[in-house]
C-alpha cells in the first residue's frame, strides 16, 4: 500500500512540476496577477512553443491521472478482486 | 555464513529468543530468503554492513558495546547526501526555468498604503485586532481598563505563554495522535487559531463580513479541536488493534 501511495505522489509531484514550469513560461502575464493560469503569453506559437503547449497539458493530466490511478484505481480493483475470491471461497 | 539459519529451536538461552507464536509467523530465516527486487537488494546490504560491523569488532581491541546503529560513514552520508542532491536540484531546476522577476527597489520616502509584518508574522499582528475583546467595565464608568493596543500586546503574552506551558502540562509520551486525542485535538485547535488569527491581521483583504471573521476566528478552533476528538476517538479502537498485531505478532507488513 505504501509503495501504491508513492508511485501515485511521484506522478502527482513530476506532472506538477512539469506542468508549473511550462504555465510559467506561458501562461503567466507578470509577477503581479494571475499565475499559472493568466492568458497565452505568445501571439503566435513555433513548433517548439507547440511542443511545450502539448506538454503542458500532457504533464497535468498525468498528474491527475497518475495520481488517481495509484490511489483510487487500483485500490478499488484489488479490493474487488479480494471481495470476489472471500465470495467463492 | 552464520550457524543461525538453521532450523533447530535453542533454548538455552544461546539464541535470538525469538520464536514465531504459530505456523503463519515466518521465522526470521524465512523472511531472509525473500529473493526479488529491493527487499533481496536492502537484506544484502544491510547484512554485509552488519558482517563488516562485526568482523571489524572482533579484530579490534576495544570492548565490545552493544550498539544497534550503523556507522555515519557511508550509510547515513549516503543518505544525507541523496537528500542534499535532491534539493539543491531542484533549487537549480526552479531558479533556471522560472527565474522570479526583479521589481524596481522600494521606494522608503513614501509609506506604503497597507502595513503589514511578513506572513509568518501574521498570528501576531492579529492578536493586536482583539479590540472587541477588551472589556468595557461598568465598575469604571464603562471606560476600559487598558488601551486597546495594551491589551494586543497582552494576548500575544497570554498566547505566547500558553504554548510555553504545554510541554508541561503533558509530557508528550504518546507517539501518535491516536494515542492522547485530547492532547492532539488541543494542537490541532492551536493550528487552526495559527490560521484564523492570521487572516484576522489581513481583514480587509479578506472577502467576508469583519464582524463574520472575527467571531469564526475563535468558533473555527474549537469546531476543528472538537472534530478532531471525535475522528481520533473513533479511530483508536481499530488503529491501536492494528498496531498492536503489526507489533507483538511480528507480522511482516505486506
Amino acid at each position: 500500500m505504501a509503495d501504491e501511495f508513492m508511485k501515485g505522489f511521484a506522478c502527482l509531484m513530476v506532472g506538477g512540476l512539469g506542468w508549473m514550469t511550462i504555465k510559467g513560461w506561458y501562461n503567466t502575464p507578470s509577477f503581479e496577477g494571475a499565475q499559472l493560469t493568466g492568458e497565452l503569453t505568445i501571439e503566435e506559437p513555433t513548433t517548439f512553443d507547440q511542443i511545450a503547449l502539448f506538454m503542458g497539458d500532457a504533464f497535468f493530466w498525468f498528474a491527475v491521472l497518475g495520481a488517481l490511478t495509484f490511489w483510487v484505481v487500483l485500490p478499488l480493483i484489488s479490493e474487488f478482486q479480494t471481495y470476489l475470491n472471500e465470495r467463492s471461497a | 555464513m552464520s550457524d543461525n539459519d538453521t532450523d533447530d529451536v535453542r533454548t538455552d538461552g544461546s539464541g535470538t529468543g525469538i520464536v514465531s507464536p504459530d505456523d503463519e509467523t515466518p521465522a526470521w530465516s524465512e523472511r531472509k530468503e525473500r529473493t526479488q527486487g529491493l527487499s533481496r537488494l536492502t537484506y544484502e546490504y544491510f547484512e554485509r554492513a552488519r558482517r563488516e560491523d562485526q568482523d571489524l569488532r572482533q579484530q579490534s581491541d576495544y570492548v565490545e558495546r552493544d550498539v544497534l546503529a550503523f556507522p555515519a560513514w557511508p550509510h547515513e552520508m549516503m543518505r544525507n547526501i541523496a537528500l542534499t542532491s535532491f534539493f539543491v536540484g531542484m533549487i537549480l531546476f526552479v531558479s533556471a526555468t522560472l527565474p522570479p522577476e526583479m521589481p524596481n527597489p522600494a521606494n522608503s520616502g513614501v509609506t506604503p498604503a497597507i502595513i503589514l509584518p511578513d506572513w509568518y508574522l501574521y498570528w501576531s499582528f492579529g492578536l493586536l485586532k482583539l479590540g472587541p475583546l477588551n472589556p468595557e467595565l461598568s465598575i469604571l464608568g464603562g471606560s476600559k481598563l487598558m488601551a486597546d493596543r495594551t491589551y494586543g500586546v497582552l494576548a500575544n503574552v497570554v498566547v505566547v505563554g500558553f504554548v510555553a506551558i504545554v510541554p508541561f502540562l503533558n509530557k508528550g509520551s504518546a507517539r501518535r495522535p491516536v494515542e492522547q486525542p485530547f492532547w492532539a485535538a488541543v494542537g490541532m485547535s492551536g493550528v487552526i487559531f495559527s490560521l484564523t488569527i492570521a487572516a484576522l491581521s489581513i481583514k480587509n483583504l479578506v472577502p467576508m463580513d469583519s464582524h463574520l471573521l472575527f467571531d469564526l476566528t475563535f468558533l473555527v478552533p474549537i469546531i476543528s479541536a472538537t472534530i478532531t476528538y471525535a475522528v481520533l476517538k473513533t479511530m483508536r479502537e481499530g488503529y491501536m488493534f492494528d498496531l498492536n498485531r503489526r507489533y507483538y505478532r511480528l507480522r511482516p507488513p505486506k
